[in-house]
């Protein structure tokens, strides 16, 4: 049985600089990833290889179809959504605007009002920021924007790079609980790179621990949360 | 960004002497002090075997170079434009005539002056516009070298307005048994090459090196605490000062000035002679003068347009494959002559 | 006073022409932080194919339209052809890339048409409408009217309009903009095309108060090269602003500043340029610089 996403012997890097050296992944639809490890460790240049923002060789296939080499725009027509580090927000513009430019490649203009109201009901709070600017944002709301804005592309593959970075314990939580409800109602495979292991683990079905570019433990997310020796030398802490 | 930065600075500091301490630099670098030697035995040969207009027009490759390694100094290595270098010729030029026609000053104490008034002026209009990026300073520069004309033609008693101001050559001691156009020629290669060792040194000291640093990286340059708006407005100045000297020169051999001569398209034409001839290389102003002082007259034949066409097609195109222009070009074919040679 | 709100509508009149050369410049500067330096020249080029429509015997408000049309082309070929080979180098190489094309642009028009000065049709009627012994040209109207309409054609584009969001998340954020599947490469392209036509506006409007002649726009870029610095390189709105008070001041100057005269009219846009550097580098309406590394 194939993988929704099946990732094979990927290898990525800048210029002369190879980050990652030969990494496989399935993810089954639906389900939830988690992409653990160190600072360094070539987590966020795999979501970039994944929405294609840096030269890949090796294999990415979403649900049969071949990814790999294809520019960011053509795999956002294709359905994979990037939430970037930094969340990548267009600073200037209003959150509704933003909000809209997640759906850039959508036509139907009702089918994008009614998901703007879903997006609403996620995150209440953007409803009251609709016409402020982006950049006013705390970093919260802007961390909600940025994800927001990813579901109203409708991805079929969401990528969401440290969604807790800079934000404080109750709103990462927070932030979590939407994005498995998210992935439960909509069906929406996610995959999540996180420092934050202990909450990754809480939501994710399957984890895998990369090092120095490469997976070096992978199983479901139970396995690896009961692994004592793993939490302490990859993820830095006792469960 | 960072990839294409590398490559003009690589190339750059490959065709600046003096730099590297490597032993086999060291022996590079004697082969270019005997080069060099060569050619200025070479040059002070030529005018005995010319006639007098192929003189006259050497002496202007001579001007014309002095100019560009003025220019080269801050394009080629300070990574700043000046759109209006033209302008300072033109000081310089202006200056040097209105010494000579209206104090009687001897001629070779114009060239000090002339210099000066270009320095100074390079300082102060360098000051605001090196505060930001230095795409201000293009646009500052375009600006006067626009504006300079109808100021020039205004100050009618001073400057002789449209007319211009017609001078007396220097005449040769009797001494030295030379022509006019030898003499002339003897004191244009005599600042052209007092010019190159000038620059020179410049470059070899710690502003040059803190050029260097902030034509491959400004932000990075000012990290390391190089203060760049100071840096990038003495560069100015200096530009400003070797192109108000060859202005000078240029009254000396031409013996005439006027608004005209320096219109905007001299300067984009000194631009466009650097660019071909190689940003921040050595050799650059020497064939960029040559390009400056032919092409356009050659090209002109064809059609009134055609050196226009010819620069802007070249600039581009050089942009593309040889941001070093003809320097870096001819500097690749020798090592990959010497490669091949060494390998047999 | 009669006589100095007359020298005021004269400013604002001149003052719109070079707004919407400044807007042309600004609308590059936004998306690709390139100043374009040959923006001047490509407007001047656009005008002669306009002149050329007319030379045959195309009425002129369609030989309007057809030049817009083309010089929309033509930006976006510039862009893809030209620019494209030098996006993401440094800025010096990027310049002077601009400088090359303002050079063969113009030598090319000679090359075409000639250096000869050659008379523009206005499309204008001429005289003038009189309000309290205050003489505004119809042609002076014309061209308020005309730049009007452009700034609200624009505003309706960028603000209302899906390509115009997405050229705004471009100029926001190119790396995000890829991300939401918004082809940044086309969108680059457009920007140039519509700064192409904006541009070719100031050009058809100021050639019949000058003579078309390949020289033409060199002045006007300058005072546009002004009022962009004087209004924020990246604020379309202080690009018109900032075109229109460079007008008057311009025109107030030549009046009333005895030195100044109408032949060094062309150094107020020098100081201009100078005085917002050393006061307001970011420009009235622009948001303050920051060094990109």
């Amino acid at each position: 049985m194939s993988a929704f996403l099946e990732v094979t012997d990927l290898r990525a890097g800048y210029g002369d600089a190879r980050v990652l050296h030969g990494v496989g992944l399935a993810v089954p639809q639906g389900e939830i990833c988690a992409i653990l490890g160190p600072n360094g460790a070539g987590k966020t240049t795999l979501l970039r290889a994944l929405s294609g923002m840096v030269r890949v060789r090796g294999g990415i296939r979403l649900d049969g179809t071949d990814l790999a080499g294809r520019p960011p725009d053509a795999l956002a027509r294709l359905g994979v959504a990037h939430v970037p580090e930094g969340r990548g927000t267009f600073v200037p513009l209003s959150v509704e605007e933003n909000l809209r430019l997640g759906a850039f490649i959508r036509r139907s203009r009702a089918e994008i009002n009614a998901d703007l109201e879903r997006i609403y009901t996620y995150f209440p709070v953007l409803r009251k920021r609709l016409k402020q600017a982006a950049g006013s944002l705390s970093g919260g709301e802007q961390q909600m924007l940025a994800i927001g804005r990813a579901l109203m592309l409708r991805p079929r593959l969401l990528l969401l790079d440290e969604p807790s970075l800079g934000l404080a314990p109750l709103v990462t939580q927070e932030l979590f609980r939407i994005v498995r409800a998210i992935n439960e109602e909509e069906r929406t495979t996610v995959v999540v790179v996180e420092q934050n292991a202990h909450i990754a683990l809480g939501i994710a079905q399957q984890a895998h621990v990369l090092e120095t570019g490469r997976i070096v433990l992978s199983g479901t997310a139970e396995q690896i949360r009961a692994d004592e020796q793993v939490a302490q030398s990859y993820l830095g802490y006792r469960v | 960004m960072s990839g294409s930065t590398e490559v003009t600075s690589k190339a750059a500091s490959a065709e600046t002497p003096g730099r590297g301490r490597a032993p086999g630099r060291a022996a590079t670098v004697r082969w270019r002090w005997i080069v060099a030697a060569l050619l200025l035995a070479a040059a002070c040969y030529a005018p005995f075997q010319l006639v007098p207009f192929h003189v006259f027009q050497l002496s202007m490759v001579l001007v014309y170079a002095v100019a560009l390694l003025g220019l080269n100094l801050l394009v080629g290595h300070a990574g700043q434009i000046s759109l209006g270098h033209g302008a300072f010729f033109a000081v310089g030029a202006y200056t040097a005539a209105i010494l000579l026609q209206r104090v009687e000053l001897p001629y070779p104490l114009t060239l000090p002056v002339a210099a000066a008034v270009a320095f100074v002026l390079g300082l102060a209009l360098g000051l605001p516009a090196m505060r930001l990026r230095g795409l201000y300073l293009a646009l500052v520069t375009l600006a006067i070298a626009i504006f300079l004309v109808p100021l020039l033609k205004r100050f009618e008693p001073l400057t002789g307005g449209s007319m211009g101001l017609t001078l007396a050559k220097p005449a040769p001691p009797a001494w030295t048994g030379l022509a006019e156009d030898q003499w002339l020629y003897f004191l244009a290669l005599a600042v052209a090459v007092a010019a190159f060792l000038l620059a020179h040194s410049l470059l070899r000291s710690r502003v040059g090196r803190a050029l260097h640093a902030i034509r491959d990286n400004e932000a990075a340059a000012e990290v390391m605490g190089v203060r760049l708006s100071f840096y990038k407005t003495l560069a100015f100045a200096w530009s400003a000062m070797f192109a108000g000297a060859a202005g000078c020169v240029y009254t000396w051999v031409i013996g005439f000035v006027s608004p005209d001569s320096f219109v905007v398209t001299l300067s984009i034409t000194l631009l466009a002679g650097l660019v071909v001839g190689g940003l921040g290389s050595f050799s650059g102003p020497i064939l960029g003068g040559l390009f400056v002082m032919f092409v356009p007259g050659i090209a002109q034949d064809v059609n009134d347009a055609a050196p226009g066409v010819i620069f802007g097609l070249l600039i581009i195109a050089v942009m593309y494959v040889a941001p070093t222009g003809l320097a870096g070009l001819a500097g690749r074919v020798t090592r990959s002559i010497q490669k091949i040679l060494r390998k047999e | 006073m009669v006589g100095f709100l007359q020298q005021i509508v004269e400013g604002l009149g001149a003052g719109a022409i070079y707004a919407s050369l400044a807007l042309a410049l600004v609308l590059i500067y936004r998306f690709t932080g390139i100043v374009n330096f040959a923006q001047g020249e490509m407007a001047m080029f656009a005008t002669y194919i306009a002149w050329q429509f007319t030379a045959a015997g195309v009425p002129f408000w369609l030989a309007l339209v057809l030049t817009l049309a083309l010089s929309f082309v033509g930006g976006m070929l510039i862009e893809r052809v030209v620019i494209r080979p030098v996006e993401g180098a440094p800025e010096l190489t990027v310049v002077i890339v601009t400088v090359g094309l303002f050079i063969f642009v113009n030598a090319a028009a000679g090359w075409i048409w000639t250096f000869l000065i050659k008379d523009f049709p206005n499309p204008f009627p001429a005289g003038a409408f009189e309000a309290g012994g205050l003489h505004v040209g119809y042609s002076t109207l014309g061209i308020l009217a005309v730049v009007g309409l452009v700034m609200g054609l624009l505003y309706l584009l960028f603000q209302h309009t899906r390509i115009g969001l997405g050229m705004r998340a471009v100029a926001a954020n190119p790396e995000s903009a890829r991300l939401v599947g918004i082809r940044v490469g086309w969108t680059l392209a457009l920007g140039w095309g519509l700064a192409a036509t904006v541009g070719a506006v100031s050009g058809i409007l100021v050639a019949p108060l000058l003579f078309l002649e390949p020289n033409m726009m060199g002045g006007v870029l300058i005072y546009a090269f002004a009022a962009a610095t004087l209004g924020g390189f990246d604020s379309p709105v202080g690009a018109v602003a900032g075109g229109l008070i460079v007008g008057v001041a311009e025109t107030l100057a030549g009046a009333y500043v005895g030195f100044v005269g109408s032949d060094l009219k062309v150094g107020v846009p020098l100081v201009i340029i100078l005085g917002v550097l050393l006061l307001r580098p970011q420009g009235l309406f622009g948001r303050a610089v920051v060094e990109r590394a």
